[in-house]
């Protein structure tokens, strides 16, 4: 009887477990990429050129000056990388950044500042 | 009447076939003659049905446990779709996507299905040979419950965060949701085309799971239990079987298993309706076992497929047939869902006429033999 009732618990811990473990494995988080000019500590970085983006390996197009793009993601962790575009063609000058999100978490992530290794690369938003 | 009741029994074996092969035949006979009219394409009508056999198959699989506990129909399958419907809701406002998405709901709602159909069963138990209105009616009654539950509680007691499912108003559901993060994640998780046509394989393996299930549950203990209490409770009690225990069991498996059909169903469609979704699943599932040639006391696996098909089939067909036929496609619709539930009837009826017959041919035979005693 004892046995039971621990095995029965077990099979719950269990499974709450794989709930949490699909719960942060399948969230959706939205990603404003913006390629606008940003202030940060009175110094203005000013958006140089258009860049190409990639959010966890997969195209998400094209982001002119002073214009903001979506992308959606699934799950912790995830990286983006941009690739500045020169005349219509791709430079090679690629810059690749890590981020994690929290439950119910998204995120703006600013192209000057990133390309400028500043800290306020990334805006999280609830 | 008696004389000609009794005397079916003895009737020639194919005149006896068609008594018990009834609605399939008939069904087979319509469907022929809907086809052709319909003019609709090869391809399309092999697309439309293999969808809906994917879509269909697991909840009306559900069906097939409480008819071996000789609990007839379950009409409280509606019970289990509505928990299922309640773990799609809080998937969809957690915002989980693919197939984590589609298992989180199923891991959701799969305790509130378990206490659906512990419920169920209780109420079935206390309305012993009255089982399926009684489920028609608990279907009924748990459907406020819910309405009360997602209209009201939703946003209020219970915390919903996303502002796409609330109404403008701050709390309770919107009348439809989009699952499109979840939208045929199970379908296209092995994709397979075969000239054209999409073969939704990992649906169609976790159908043939269910089955494999199904014909190893009747071997187990249970499910002799199960098939003994089906056939006479006070044998089944005589035996040391736990009667009441053993028809909840089979009520709670059955709901279990409709709450994932019926995640299955919205998956591929990709949308729910939040308050009429689960409504029809009862009537259009037991329907289509009926359609395949089961009866209230015995249903197996190949009577769910052959009622899908035909059953599915009708669906696909009869607005287009009754287009072509009177110039109006609603005509159609409105012969399929007379149909729908005039095989209901129709099924019932011809059940409870043969057991009636049954019971006559029964009591007969031992006037007969007390007579021979008496003779003697």
């Amino acid at each position: 009887m004892r046995k039971r009732i621990i095995i029965r618990i077990a099979l719950i811990a269990v499974l709450i477990l794989i709930g949490i473990f699909l719960y942060t494995t399948g969230q959706e988080h939205t990603v404003l990429i913006d390629n606008k000019n940003i202030i940060v500590n009175d110094n203005t970085y000013n958006t140089s050129t258009v860049y190409k983006v990639w959010v966890d390996n997969q195209e998400i197009g094209v982001i002119e000056k002073d214009k903001r793009m979506v992308a959606t993601v699934t799950g912790v962790s995830h990286k983006i990388v941009i690739e500045a575009i020169s005349n219509q063609v791709l430079s090679g000058e690629k810059h690749e950044r890590i981020f994690k999100f929290k439950n119910n978490e998204g995120a703006v992530i600013n192209i000057p500042a990133m390309i400028n290794s500043l800290n306020e690369w990334i805006n999280k938003t609830k | 009447m008696m004389k000609k009741q009794s005397s079916t029994k003895t009737m020639n074996p194919g005149v006896y076939f068609l008594i018990n092969y009834a609605v399939p035949t008939i069904f087979t006979i319509l469907v022929a003659f809907a086809i052709p009219l319909s003019r609709l394409s090869g391809d399309y009508f092999v697309r439309e049905l293999m969808i809906r056999l994917s879509r269909n198959s697991f909840l009306i699989l559900a069906l097939l446990i409480p008819v071996m506990a000789g609990m007839g129909m379950n009409f409280g399958i509606v019970l289990g779709a509505m928990a299922g419907e309640i773990g799609l809701i809080f998937i969809t406002d957690w915002q989980i996507i693919g197939i984590s998405g589609f298992l989180l709901a199923i891991l959701v709602s799969t305790p509130i299905a378990i206490l659906f159909g512990y419920f169920a069963g209780i109420v079935l138990n206390r309305a012993k040979g009255r089982e399926m209105v009684t489920g028609f009616m608990v279907a009924f009654f748990m459907n406020g419950i819910y309405q009360l539950i997602v209209l009201y509680g939703m946003g209020n007691i219970i915390p919903i965060s996303n502002t796409n499912i609330l109404l403008p108003r701050g709390y309770g559901i919107r009348n439809a949701i989009s699952l499109l993060g979840i939208r045929q994640v199970l379908d296209k998780l092995i994709p397979l085309e075969i000239g054209g046509i999409l073969i939704p394989v990992a649906t169609f393996i976790v159908i043939a799971t269910l089955c494999v299930f199904m014909v190893w549950f009747r071997k187990t203990k249970l499910g002799q239990d199960m098939r003994t209490v089906g056939q006479d409770n006070e044998v089944a009690r005589i035996s040391g079987i736990n009667v009441e225990k053993t028809r909840v069991l089979s009520i709670v498996i059955s709901t279990v298993l409709a709450c994932y059909g019926q995640i299955i169903f919205l998956q591929n469609i990709g949308t729910m309706n939040t308050y009429n979704s689960h409504e029809q699943v009862g009537v259009f599932a037991i329907a289509a076992l009926l359609v395949g040639g089961a009866s209230v006391a015995k249903a197996s696996i190949l009577n769910v497929f052959i009622g899908v098909i035909l059953f599915h089939t009708m669906f696909v067909v009869s607005p287009r047939a009754g287009k072509e036929l009177m110039g109006q496609a609603q005509l159609g619709e409105y012969f399929r869902v007379f149909v729908s539930y005039g095989v209901i009837a129709f099924s019932l009826a011809l059940y409870a006429w043969r057991k009636r017959v049954e019971k006559e041919n029964e009591r007969k035979k031992v006037m007969d033999y007390r007579k021979s005693i008496l003779v003697k």
